[in-house]
């Protein structure tokens, strides 16, 4: 989530520290940051809300609160600090919720004669720093609420969610008719404030006026009540939506909004009071009006919740040595109220904390107060269980060693293939969604594959080997498979081996991945009576060039006194395939030095 | 000139295998596997990651076609639950300590840092009073025993998943000479890890009143990645002996 750095300090009595340092306090305290920008004035940073934090984390209050717990700054204008109950009510709109499970709260609130205009410079500055678009003073505002406290608000224009075409007098208010939230109608099309139109389905919530569909519960408003220049009266919607229910139909209509990924991580519903009187605060501040009242069906109002934890625990689980003291310490910091009796700590989450139910969920945040940087890296005790020596990977084990040592080398290919028994459904890709049946094939690729490769690689044959899995006859099993050029690709089922311990078998050696052309090279040999004592190799290496990768002693003879050296030399660019004539060049050169200190070119 | 068999080469992630096994295995780990065809049920269920939860979103997951359930599995992890639940039935309880290393899949397109399937080493602990900080001790110990050469400094960030709670993100930095230059003094993002969640445990049939652990996943071609300096984590399943043969 963007969140703006100027748009926290409001939070604080102070400006905050810079950028960076919210960025770092938050990476090791809270979330990861996926960035920092400069927007205008502004420094927007990307937290990453993780999906346990999206009750409350998902707006500037939520991040604001975490930076207050572990900066030790007091969150001085705190939103959620305290509401006061939503009145006046009225009876100008009402709400029917049909579906209490999937709607656990819907507010209404009227206000009457707003005037509709261009959102004020301070509010499009916000907006746009976190990548909004200003629309008009009631929309933004509603936007606003939602990355300030982290809950969706729709405003609906009042006279088009009542007044009717039939209505005797034309542009009045028509009769209001409930706010309706209600399972969609298969097939029931609705446009969408994007001017889409959407075929719903029956598992989709909707709400309605007068039984029509005026927007898509939880994840978009609908155009046939949409505010526009000339709306005069307003009905807000802060409510309550289920989270599988948004998030299924969000995914089903392709439509995923700010609203509907809030939805989908779980809200309080208790959420849903604060975000309306801060809305209708803000809306009568921007756009005027008079506001007429609220209708609230809140039917089963939320419950404290509450989770214990020991110092003790708090300690086992962490391998820390905190104090009580320091526990309570962070749990004021981050407003989690309790109390505490001969160590047991009875905490009370703040409603918006969803994320807090059992004694983990209380080490964790105590975790992250005092900093995972306080935690000692402790070695483990010796085992008092048993060490078992695993069969199939003992097998594989001395399978690798008996191959290696008979010149063959571990590939691994893919276990998607063209063919074979099961397959998946969802490749990303599309292409070789099967599970192999057999490693035969794949081993076969890699022989043709490296075969080429073969002088480049100084291999008089190439021989190769896996273990690996494969799917056949209904079983999921492990292969063992070899090839090479002399014999065809084989493979037989990996038996388990039982041992009492595991041999201390050689590890690579390798100290850096050295970077390979992927251009094709020439190989050329050299044959020679050798009459002086200059070095052959070295005189090849300085003539040839850098082009010749590898220079290799691959024959010598003694035959009547004399030596006969053959080298084979490769040639290789790492920017282009190189020609027959590069390479006769580069030989001519060779041919004319070695002659030169006294070798005889056979 | 007499011929003679030149040894071939094992791939580079079965000898970090190999390494890893011996080191854990002086701590006391056993060497665990499971399916790579995997239901949902310990893939995701069991690990405390709900249908229609957005934490499911985290993995790109392969669905097996005709088969109601069954995914390739996107993580080591769903082997903690079997490995525990297959104690259990055989009446020991634990302590445990079990390494997973192996294949997992992510259903994503595939570039030089992504492939859709890739190897896993998980780690799994579980006693009376295994901790958090013996997870930093483990994880420490491990990889100073794996980067011999250098000295190595282990550091955890918060995180979340929904199998671990408390959940950490795991860097790690070289320094000293005998790091490799690229990666001296730089923090390196690991793996996730975290203290097994207590649901997890429960779902095992492990008391977790009694018993608590630490677990560790951690992808091990980035390793691979990270120890030899390779630029392509498409060389992995390459079958080239162009890259092979260098290990």
């Amino acid at each position: 989530m963007k969140v703006s750095k100027l748009w926290l300090d409001k939070f604080f009595d102070a400006p905050l520290p810079g950028a960076q340092t919210l960025a770092d306090t938050l990476t090791f305290h809270a979330f990861e940051i996926d960035g920092v920008e400069k927007v205008g004035e502004d420094d927007v940073l990307d937290v990453k809300v993780t999906p346990n934090r999206g009750h409350d984390c998902l707006s500037h209050r939520g991040i604001a609160k975490e930076l207050s717990a572990v900066l030790k700054l007091p969150l001085t204008n705190d939103p959620l600090a305290s509401r006061s109950d939503l009145l006046p009510k009225t009876t100008e709109v009402t709400v029917d919720i049909q579906r209490t499970v999937l709607c656990k709260r819907y507010i209404a609130g009227y206000i009457k004669g707003v005037t509709v205009g261009p959102s004020p410079e301070w509010l499009k500055t916000r907006l746009e720093a976190v990548g909004q678009r200003s629309i008009n003073n009631v929309v933004d505002a509603t936007n606003f609420v939602m990355f300030n406290l982290g809950t969706p608000l729709h405003a609906f224009d009042a006279h088009k969610l009542w007044g009717s075409p039939t209505s005797p007098e034309s542009g009045e208010v028509g009769l209001p008719q409930p706010l309706g939230v209600r399972l969609a109608k298969d097939s029931e099309v609705m446009e969408a404030l994007d001017k889409k139109k959407y075929t719903l389905k029956d598992s989709m919530l909707v709400i309605t006026a007068g039984d029509k569909a005026v927007g898509i519960a939880g994840v978009k408003g609908g155009m046939p009540a949409a505010i526009d220049e000339s709306t005069k009266n307003i009905v807000i919607e802060s409510a309550n939506f289920d989270g599988v229910s948004v998030r299924k139909t969000a995914q089903a209509l392709k439509l995923r909004t700010d609203a509907s990924t809030r939805f989908e991580q779980v809200l309080s519903p208790e959420l849903a009071a604060y975000g309306m009187q801060s809305v209708v605060e803000l809306i009568q501040k921007l756009a005027g009006g008079e506001l007429k009242g609220y209708a609230d069906a809140y039917p089963e109002p939320q419950q404290p919740m509450y989770a214990n934890v020991t110092v003790e625990k708090i300690n086992n689980v962490l391998g820390t040595h905190l104090t009580g003291a320091e526990v309570s310490d962070a749990f004021t910091r981050l407003g989690l109220a309790y109390k505490e009796e001969s160590g047991v700590f009875e905490v009370q989450a703040p409603f918006e904390r969803l994320d807090i139910m059992i004694p983990e969920d209380l080490i964790e945040e105590v975790a992250r107060i005092v900093g995972y940087d306080k935690i000692p890296a402790t070695p483990l005790p010796a085992f008092s269980g048993e060490v078992e020596v695993n069969k199939n990977f003992y097998a594989a084990e001395k399978a690798r060693e008996e191959l290696a040592g008979q010149g063959y080398s571990e590939v691994f290919t893919s276990v998607f293939a063209d063919k074979g028994e099961r397959m998946v459904l969802n490749k990303a890709d599309s292409v070789r969604p099967y599970l192999r049946d057999s490693l035969v094939l794949g081993l076969t690729e890699a022989l043709a594959k490296n075969k080429p490769n073969k002088d480049l690689l100084g291999l008089t044959e190439v021989k190769l080997f896996e273990i690996g899995t494969v799917w056949k006859g209904g079983k999921e099993r492990v292969m063992l498979g070899t090839v090479s050029e002399k014999q065809k690709a084989f493979e037989k089922i990996l038996e388990p081996v039982d041992a009492a311990a595991y041999e201390d078998l050689p590890l690579s050696t390798a100290v850096r991945f050295e970077h390979f052309s992927k251009y094709p090279y020439i190989v050329r040999d050299i044959a020679m009576w050798a009459a002086g004592d200059a070095d052959a190799e070295k005189i090849i290496r300085a003539q040839a060039g850098p082009l010749a990768i590898k220079v290799s002693l691959f024959d010598r003879f003694e035959k009547e006194g004399r030596v006969s050296l053959a080298y084979r030399i490769i040639f290789q660019s790492f920017e282009k395939t190189l020609t027959e004539a590069e390479a006769n060049a580069a030989m001519e050169k060779v041919s004319a030095a070695l002659k030169a200190q006294g070798y005889e070119i056979r | 000139m007499a011929e003679e068999i030149k040894r071939g080469h094992l791939h580079p992630i079965s000898s970090l295998i190999r390494e890893a096994n011996t080191i854990f295995l002086q701590m006391g780990f056993t060497f665990a596997e499971g399916p790579l065809v995997e239901d949902e049920v310990h893939n995701f269920d069991m690990l405390n990651v709900p249908k229609d939860h957005p934490a499911r979103d985290m993995q790109d997951t392969f669905f097996m076609k005709g088969e109601q359930g069954a995914v390739l599995r996107t993580h080591t992890s769903p082997v903690q639950v079997r490995y525990m639940e297959a104690q259990i039935k055989k009446g020991v309880k634990p302590p445990y300590r079990v390494i997973v290393p192996g294949k997992v899949f992510r259903n994503e397109a595939t570039d030089m840092t992504h492939e859709a399937e890739f190897f896993q080493i998980e780690g799994l602990a579980v006693g009376e009073d295994v901790s958090l900080a013996q997870l930093k001790g483990t994880l420490e110990h491990f990889f100073k025993a794996l980067f011999k050469d250098a000295s190595v400094e282990i550091r955890f960030r918060p995180s979340f998943f929904p199998f671990t709670e408390p959940s950490v993100e795991v860097d790690m930095r070289l320094v000293g000479e005998g790091a490799p230059e690229k990666l001296r003094g730089r923090w390196i993002e690991m793996m996730g890890a975290g203290m097994v969640h207590p649901s997890v445990l429960q779902n095992a049939g492990v008391d977790p009143k009694q018993y608590q652990g630490f677990a560790f996943g951690m992808g091990l071609d980035r390793l691979a990645l990270l120890r030899w300096g390779i630029d392509d984590v498409r060389h992995m399943h390459s079958a080239d002996l162009r890259f092979i043969n260098q290990f």
